[in-house]
């Protein structure tokens, strides 16, 4: 028995080339319907990973105190995040690493897929020695240790959070062929802390505060302005992440949270708070996530990240090539806005010349990843697949044409228009522009 | 009515077996399951999420009021109209020197970039640059402290507590002043009509003067009493940056371009493949490596910096030549320029920072 299970095990780690996988699942299905017409006869075909015993299923797994704290399964390897040089501002401290979404299922990252933009590496801060500092035109300036701050009522949100610059290689044509790096740049995870204003009502704010500065105890001191009016509606003080402390490439133990707004403006590793009278202008808020366009004059701050979408399935790194002509498959991907809930998805399956409005499915949240669903009868023909999301507050996702018409390409951040997949007659995905 | 919405057989057979009861929360009549569990109803694919605690919450009496020397040490921020600009001076020969010494294996001679950080200077007359078509001779903007940066305020304080990239908050007021005129000299920008050469010192009053070329290069306005009121106006009309149409049929020519150039330098490879990896043997990292990764491989794995590479047998046998092992060991512990002592992480013993220089020379 036990050489068979070697056998087998050998089999499968040798056959693992995805074009052998899908040869082995395509003679399956083959198989399966043949066995129904001519059973009961034994055929070749018959699934060793039935017939024979599991290795797994043989002897003892791992014991319940390996893993103190859990990890994934080790075939999961590549679910992973990445970083390209093109990305990273001469290292990879300054840098970013994108998130796997066409692995990810839901509107939750798992927080070891959560994409990390940081300006000056990972700061690993000791929560003992964590303070947060709230000063400038309050009545009452105040110093919290991280135990006091968690002494607040807390509320736990669920909101993505988006690099202003996710999809920028996209402005002068299509460069990447694979979602990862097209729009990895963002992640989702219910978040717990507290209302800023919360914390604010007890006080009191001067009524001349105007702008708030937040800036983060990093290498970079990564600063910014925000505008009272957000402070006071929806922003949190979060040391949560999808039930657990926040992870250090998020901020721990404290991070800002500015539901819906560019990412840079949650400020990570978060120190100070100071209210003021007039913006700051700080560093990030000078050559990088201002908005240059044609005009040669640029917008000077962008908050909320606007009405987007994208299919995640199919998508260049899960293809439909393992499909067959007259299977159905389903269509899915994620919309969000940071100026609202999602209220409507349509989808194009001829490049955008015509459209239907699908389904959404799941949990539909304001500022959130919401996710959409389209059941199809796969023919084998060449495909155009395209998304467009539409949210509560009246804003439709733009064309590419409609985008650049208005902001040129060379803004870099907050590139939201529609992306559209070329699937091919043999299944395999592209990414495509409709564009000119 | 919600037997009606049930479209799936399975559940039909199951709500056979469940048995009608009235809600309390809302009048509708709901079913119950097999177990004893509600069985809710769907209403127009709609799930309203969040619950609230509508309790009062405030009177918290939490922390305690900062001091001032604290507000002092944490407070240095520098705004547009001098706020928090700290006394000091220095003169643009100094921040010649310390730029040379400190900034230009990253930012490059005259702040002129090329080594994938950002470049500081040049740029100006490039800002309604559109990068189209590269084929055509189209150059993209260059966006620079003097083409771009609206205040030398943010100049300032970015310097003082985020640079030099690998040790910040090391430099002096002083030494920020003479960095801050240097770089504003290679923008040949003037103050009050006056050239910045190399005997300018810059000083707080002087610096007060500055306007940066492009201050009006940005909107909506934002400063003083116009407070958030534009940025509303601009971020609630979508058409600004780009509004989308709802046309559902005949939408027009939906011409395809295809990727031209298609970049694929990432790390790991992308793969979705599910077996598991050879083991590669002999692949232990050590401990001198682990340090090597996490506090020197910021400049010594990077060319551009000017740091010997970790690998280049070359630039270390020449390095060991010049000075000696021990100058070398006396350099990493004590730091050199740029590079703070110990990489910047001062938990390190002498004698580990000599293991990990051994590792950093013999590495392959």
């Amino acid at each position: 028995m036990n050489t068979t299970i070697k056998n087998r095990v050998g089999d499968q780690t040798t056959s693992f080339s995805t074009d052998s996988r899908r040869g082995f699942l395509r003679g399956m299905f083959v198989s399966v319907a043949a066995a129904s017409v001519l059973a009961p006869i034994k055929l070749k075909a018959d699934d060793a990973a039935i017939l024979e015993e599991a290795e797994w299923g043989v002897k003892l797994g791992y014991p319940t105190n390996k893993h103190p704290y859990g990890i994934p399964s080790p075939y999961e390897h590549n679910n992973v995040r990445r970083v390209t040089e093109l990305l990273s501002s001469g290292d990879m401290y300054a840098s970013v690493a994108m998130s796997p979404l066409h692995e990810q299922e839901g509107i939750i990252t798992p927080n070891g897929l959560f994409f990390n933009r940081s300006h000056g590496g990972t700061a690993v801060v000791d929560p003992d020695k964590y303070r947060l500092m709230i000063h400038g035109l309050v009545e009452k300036p105040l110093v919290l240790t991280l135990a006091q701050l968690k002494r607040y009522p807390s509320e736990s949100r669920i909101h993505f959070i988006e690099c202003p610059a996710n999809g920028s290689t996209g402005w002068r044509g299509p460069q990447f062929n694979n979602l990862q790096f097209m729009k990895g740049m963002m992640s989702s995870a219910e978040w717990t802390g507290v209302k800023l204003s919360v914390v604010l009502a007890d006080l009191g704010l001067k009524p001349k505060a105007k702008w708030m500065l937040a800036e983060g105890s990093d290498n970079s001191e990564m600063g910014r302005t925000i505008p009272i009016e957000k402070v006071l509606d929806d922003a949190m003080l979060v040391w949560g992440q999808n039930g657990e402390a926040l992870r250090p490439d998020q901020g721990y133990p404290v991070r800002l949270l500015v539901p819906g707004w560019e990412g840079n403006l949650n400020v990570k590793w978060l120190k100070r708070l100071e209210f003021g009278e007039e913006p700051w202008h700080a560093k990030e808020e000078t050559s990088k996530y201002t908005m240059l366009q044609p005009s040669g004059k640029g917008i000077r701050f962008f908050w909320p990240m606007e009405v987007n979408s994208i299919i995640t399935s199919p998508c260049p790194e899960k293809p439909w090539t393992d499909l067959k002509k007259g299977d159905m498959v389903e269509i899915q991907g994620l919309a969000w806005s940071g100026q609202g809930t999602i209220k409507a998805v349509d989808l194009s399956l001829d490049g955008g010349k015509n459209w239907q409005e699908i389904s959404l499915k799941g949990l539909i949240l304001p500022k959130s990843w919401t996710r959409f669903s389209y059941m199809m009868k796969w023919e084998g023909k060449p495909l155009l697949l395209s998304s467009r999301a539409i949210d509560d507050a009246g804003n439709v996702q733009p064309t590419i044409n409609q985008e650049v018409a208005k902001v040129g390409v060379e803004s870099v951040y907050h590139r939201n228009s529609i992306c559209t997949w070329e699937v091919k007659a043999n299944g395999e995905v592209n990414n495509v522009h409709v564009r000119g | 009515m919600f037997m009606s919405e049930v479209k799936i057989p399975v559940i039909g057979t199951l709500l056979a077996l469940s048995i009608a009861v009235s809600s309390a929360m809302a009048g509708d009549k709901i079913q119950k399951n097999v177990d004893g569990a509600l069985i809710y109803p769907i209403k127009n694919n709609s799930y309203q999420g969040y619950a609230v605690n509508p309790q009062k919450t405030n009177g918290f009496n939490h922390g305690r009021a900062p001091t001032t020397a604290e507000i002092k040490a944490w407070d240095i921020d520098v705004m547009p109209d001098g706020t928090g600009l700290p006394e000091g001076k220095g003169s643009v020969e100094q921040g010649d020197e310390l730029y040379t010494a400190q900034c230009a294996m990253c930012h490059g001679d005259f702040g002129m970039g090329g080594k994938g950080y950002p470049t500081l200077s040049g740029g100006e007359g490039t800002l309604k640059n559109q990068l189209v078509n590269p084929e055509a001779g189209d150059e993209p903007p260059s966006r620079t402290i003097g083409s771009y940066w609206p205040y030398a305020s943010t100049l300032y304080w970015y310097v003082q507590s985020a640079m030099p990239f690998p040790n910040p908050k090391s430099l002096t007021n002083d030494e920020t002043y003479a960095l801050v005129a240097y770089m504003l000299s290679i923008n040949e920008i003037q103050i009050d009509g006056e050239d910045l050469d190399d005997d300018y010192v810059l000083d707080r009053a002087k610096f007060l003067k500055i306007k940066m070329p492009n201050e009006d290069g940005f909107y909506p306005e934002v400063n003083g009493d116009v407070g958030s009121k534009e940025m509303s106006k601009y971020l609630n009309n979508a058409d600004n940056f780009g509004q989308g149409t709802r046309c559902m049929k005949d939408c027009g020519d939906t011409p395809i371009v295809k990727i031209a150039y298609e970049l694929n330098d990432f790390h790991p490879t992308p793969s979705t493949a599910k077996g598991l990896p050879k083991e590669k043997e002999g692949e232990e990292i050590s401990e001198a490596q682990k340090i090597y990764e996490a506090t020197c491989s910021a400049c010594h794995a990077n060319a551009a910096i000017g740091a010997p590479v970790v690998g280049d047998k070359e630039a270390w046998d020449t390095l060991l030549k010049e000075k000696g092992i021990e100058e070398i060991y006396k350099n990493g512990i004590d730091g050199i320029n740029a590079m703070p002592p110990k990489g910047g992480n001062m938990d390190l013993s002498d004698e580990k920072t000599k293991i990990v220089i051994d590792y950093m020379i013999q590495a392959k």
